[in-house]
């Protein structure tokens, strides 16, 4: 507590016998429970933290396991029933010739969702570690995990929109698959455990060690 | 959530992490264990359910596709084609598919599979389902489960019995199996109960077997007496009941197909591979319900003494219209010995007692005593006429009614000899040459010969150019022949011979009115015979004389005769021109007009002048005659008229020459004399040819 100076000769709010409302952000005396403000719950640091990241994060990772091998999309026309899962569908439309469409749904849809686990994972294990190195770094991709999470749920959109409108009985029906629902569970847990995550520990990391 | 800062700081140190890790674990990891657990709940489930993988290996597996192609079993889905591979040696197509974990155990080594495709046959349509859909894999097995198996030969073709189905599967033997092709229908009573299956060879090569699924409840009508026959085709026989055509459905015309009844009751029902036989034809699997081999027949002897020709092995015996058997055998035996030795033609009847009406488990023995007390009774066999036109016989047993008593033999030679009576027969053939050898013997050529000789007179006489000119030249007769007829003239001829009578008449009448006013006339043709006779003497007369001649120049100049001679021959002549051939054939147009002339000359001819000129010719000669017997008293006239005549002048002279009394007397005087001038000279030529009035000439 009484240590100063850290490796960016920053001072953190728990250093200066504060606490922030992670709501509001008003600032209280440490030892207070509930901000004044806005009534919500008052932690220096979020103890629990990684094991809630870690949680959700498994749970998203399971999620994704059948989001990948179930069908997303079932497709029936009069002449043919076909279920297309996420890969199956990049792979069609790439054979089809939209390249770009493809990118964007493998993008969304496999791209994000991986990075964000891994990004997740990261910073976990560092925080669990205690890693001091590139914090501004984590940081960052702390917040970028945050912010781009929600776009995954694009395809859960898609879906649900093409389920919605074509639904032409005989002719052609489009329904929703296993996937998609494993899907947005994917995306909602990795979500979860994005915001489970105390991002403030990756700056306790270097004072522990400094300590 | 406990806070553990809320009781201070200091306890943070030295808490024991281990412990308390179980009591600070979130609850937070509910979520991902739930996940986890649904997770592998699902990966077991879908682990559990997963079908059993099957191998099929077909020929060929056109438009099987792996992830589409459905297993289907009844219409059924029960698994999914998963992979499509080549066998090693690129022999076989190996389809991996799926099925479902419960039809596994029953896919034993009687399951069947095979790809359903759009099938259009002559019996329909199958499979139109799969030309949107795409093909998929049928499959066919039993209700019970054996041992499972896991690979599988394709069929080629669909099963045709599916194992759903109920039925009987009868075993059918043909010597020919180009009536029996798979899929072909079994016909009961021309309804289609059953299929054949795909017809294979026997072992040895002899026979061809084919399977045939009668369904249920159909399968109820077979038993053990039931026939199978052919109705492959149209068949067309000629057999004793005159020509029967058969055709059977269209598909079975096609596609061949048997058919099958029974036709006797107290068969035993048949159980699966039952073996039948296909017989020919309905007729032959009938009568072969007759013909069993089993069945004791009872061989029975006929000699007959007339020719067996038309008779053959096989033909059958009827009694009393019944067929009770056939012809076995037909042979020449020797009758009797030496001089009396005759050749008999022996057939040999195979009789089976049953059809005689004997019961069940009747022996041969008591058949032949049934027959010879028949025989005694009168039953005998004879031939007839099986059929009238193919001349084919049979042998007919028969109860002839006063038949001279015989025995049935039953101890010379090896069977027992049924008495013969005489054959009926009707030999079409014999009519039928009878018949022609009279059209032969009928003078056609002749005939021929004279139509053609006439043809070519006609031709001839057609082709002549005189025939062509006749029917003009008559037309120009006959127009001329009309003009004559309708001239004037020629039309007032009968008239002016009419009144040219008419005044004859006036004259002889006149002429005998005198005679009988008083002698006048006689005295007169007196007179006048005395003038011609006493000319010379009699000067006083010439100019009388002079005066009748001049009449009778007169009346020959009439020319009657030659009119009535050129009338006659015009008639004639009209008359063979009507009669004449060639005008018959002139047209009706013609024949009017021939007509209208023929009444006309037979007016003429009846009612006319010629009748008038008869008649007057009669009464001129009846004035003849009277003149002739007024000549005849001419003497005395002559006298009379003498002393008449010197009276007269007397008269005269006393009353003087300028009287007007004796002008007069003068004028009447000559007047009388050149009538009798003219009656002498009638008389004259009459005297000199009486019957130049009559003919004419």
């Amino acid at each position: 507590m009484g240590s100063s100076g850290t490796s960016n000769g920053l001072i953190s709010a728990r250093e200066a016998g504060l606490v922030a409302c992670q709501r509001c952000g008003q600032v209280h005396a440490q030892g207070v429970r509930n901000c004044k403000r806005c009534d919500g719950p008052l932690q220096s640091r979020d103890t629990e933290s990684l094991q809630k990241v870690w949680a959700w994060l498994v749970a998203g990772v399971i999620a994704y396991i059948p989001a990948n091998l179930y069908p997303m999309l079932l497709t029936n026309t009069l002449v043919e029933h076909s279920e297309s899962t996420i890969i199956g569908g990049v792979v069609d439309l790439i054979h089809h010739g939209s390249v770009g469409i493809a990118i964007i749904v493998f993008v969304a849809s496999v791209v994000i969702p991986i990075g964000k686990f891994i990004a997740v994972i990261y910073l976990a294990l560092s925080v669990q570690q205690q890693s001091s190195s590139n914090q501004h770094g984590r940081h960052h991709a702390y917040e970028m995990v945050e912010f781009i999470g929600r776009w995954s749920m694009i395809d859960v959109f898609v879906v649900a929109i093409l389920s919605a409108l074509v639904q032409l009985d005989t002719i052609a029906t489009i329904n929703p698959g296993i996937a998609a629902v494993s899907f947005a569970l994917s995306v909602i847990f990795t979500m979860l455990a994005a915001q489970s995550f105390d991002s403030r520990l990756i700056w306790d990391a270097d004072r522990t060690q400094n300590e | 959530m406990s806070e553990p800062n809320s009781t201070g700081p200091a306890p943070l140190d030295v808490r024991p992490v281990k412990q308390r890790i179980w009591r600070r674990l979130s609850l937070v990891w509910i979520v991902p264990i739930l996940a986890l657990s649904v997770s592998l709940f699902a990966a077991w489930q879908n682990y559990n359910d997963r079908g059993t993988l099957i191998t099929i290996s077909f020929e060929n597996a056109a438009g099987v596709t792996a992830g589409e192609t459905r297993i289907k079993y009844r219409d059924v889905t029960v698994g999914e084609v998963e992979k499509v591979e080549f066998a090693p040696g690129l022999g076989d197509v190996l389809v991996h598919a799926r099925v479902d974990k419960n039809i596994a155990p029953y896919l034993d080594d009687d399951a069947e599979f095979w790809v359903v495709r759009p099938d259009v046959s002559v019996r329909g349509i199958t499979g139109l389902e799969t030309v949107l859909s795409g093909v998929y894999i049928e499959g066919n097995w039993d209700t019970e489960a054996d041992v499972a198996q896991e690979e599988f030969v394709g069929l080629e073709n669909a099963v045709l019995t599916l194992a759903g189905q109920r039925g009987t599967r009868v075993t059918l033997r043909a010597i020919d199996g180009s009536s029996v092709s798979a899929g072909a229908p079994v016909l009961h009573k021309g309804i289609e109960v059953g299929y054949l299956e795909t017809p294979e060879l026997n072992h040895d090569g002899t026979e061809v077997i084919v399977t045939a699924f009668i369904q249920s409840p159909y399968d109820r009508r077979l038993t053990s007496s039931t026939r199978f026959w052919d109705t492959s085709g149209f068949s067309v026989s000629f057999g004793t009941g005159g020509v029967s055509l058969d055709v059977s459905s269209l598909a079975s015309l096609i596609e061949g197909g048997v058919a099958f009844d029974t036709v006797v009751s107290g068969g035993a029902p048949v159980e699966d591979g039952h073996m039948f036989s296909i017989f020919d034809d309905e007729q032959t699997a009938r009568d072969s319900l007759f013909t069993d081999p089993d069945a004791e027949v009872l061989k029975v002897a006929v000699l007959f003494e007339e020719s067996v020709s038309g008779l053959t092995i096989g033909s059958e015996v009827r009694f009393q219209g019944i067929r009770v058997g056939e012809v076995s055998e037909i042979s020449a035996i020797v009758v009797g010995e030496g001089d009396t030795a005759q050749v008999r033609l022996q057939t040999v009847l195979e009789i089976e007692p049953a059809r005689l009406g004997l019961p069940d488990g009747s022996t041969t023995e008591d058949a032949i005593s049934l027959l010879s007390d028949f025989v005694a009774r009168g039953l005998r066999a004879r031939m007839v006429t099986g059929n009238i036109l193919s001349g084919t016989l049979m042998i007919q047993l028969v109860e002839i009614e006063n038949a001279l008593p015989a025995i049935m033999t039953l101890t010379e030679g090896p069977y027992p000899v049924i008495p013969t009576t005489e054959s009926q027969i009707s030999d079409v053939a014999a009519t039928a040459e009878g018949v022609l050898a009279r059209i032969n013997a009928l003078p056609v050529e002749e005939l021929m010969d004279g139509a053609i000789d006439l043809m070519d007179s006609i031709e001839r006489l057609a082709n002549d150019e005189n025939t062509r000119l006749a029917p003009e030249s008559l037309v120009a007769l006959l127009d001329e022949s009309r003009a004559l007829i309708a001239n004037d003239d020629l039309q007032s001829v009968p008239k002016d011979l009419r009144e040219v009578i008419a005044e004859l008449d006036a004259i002889v009448s006149r002429a005998t009115e005198l005679d009988l006013v008083g002698d006048i006339d006689g005295a007169i043709a007196s007179a006048t015979q005395a003038a011609t006779n006493i000319e010379e003497a009699t000067r006083n007369l010439p100019e009388i004389s002079a005066q009748i001649e001049a009449l009778t120049a007169k009346a020959n100049a009439l020319e009657l005769d030659a009119l009535v001679a050129s009338a006659n021959s015009t008639l004639d002549s009209i008359d063979a021109l009507i009669a004449s051939d060639d005008t018959m054939d002139l047209p009706g147009a013609l024949n009017g007009s021939l007509e209208e002339m023929r009444l006309f000359l037979a007016e003429v001819r009846e009612g006319g002048a010629i009748e008038n000129v008869n008649a007057a010719l009669a009464s001129a000669n009846e004035a003849a005659q009277a003149i002739e017997e007024a000549v005849a008293g001419l003497p005395n006239l002559s006298a009379r008229a003498n002393s008449l005549v010197s009276e007269t002048q007397a008269v005269i002279a006393s009353y003087g020459e300028r009287s007007r009394f004796s002008a007069e007397t003068m004028a009447t005087m000559r007047d009388i004399q050149s009538a009798a001038d003219s009656l002498t000279a009638l008389a004259r030529t009459i005297q000199r040819n009486p019957s130049s009035l009559l003919t004419g000439r």
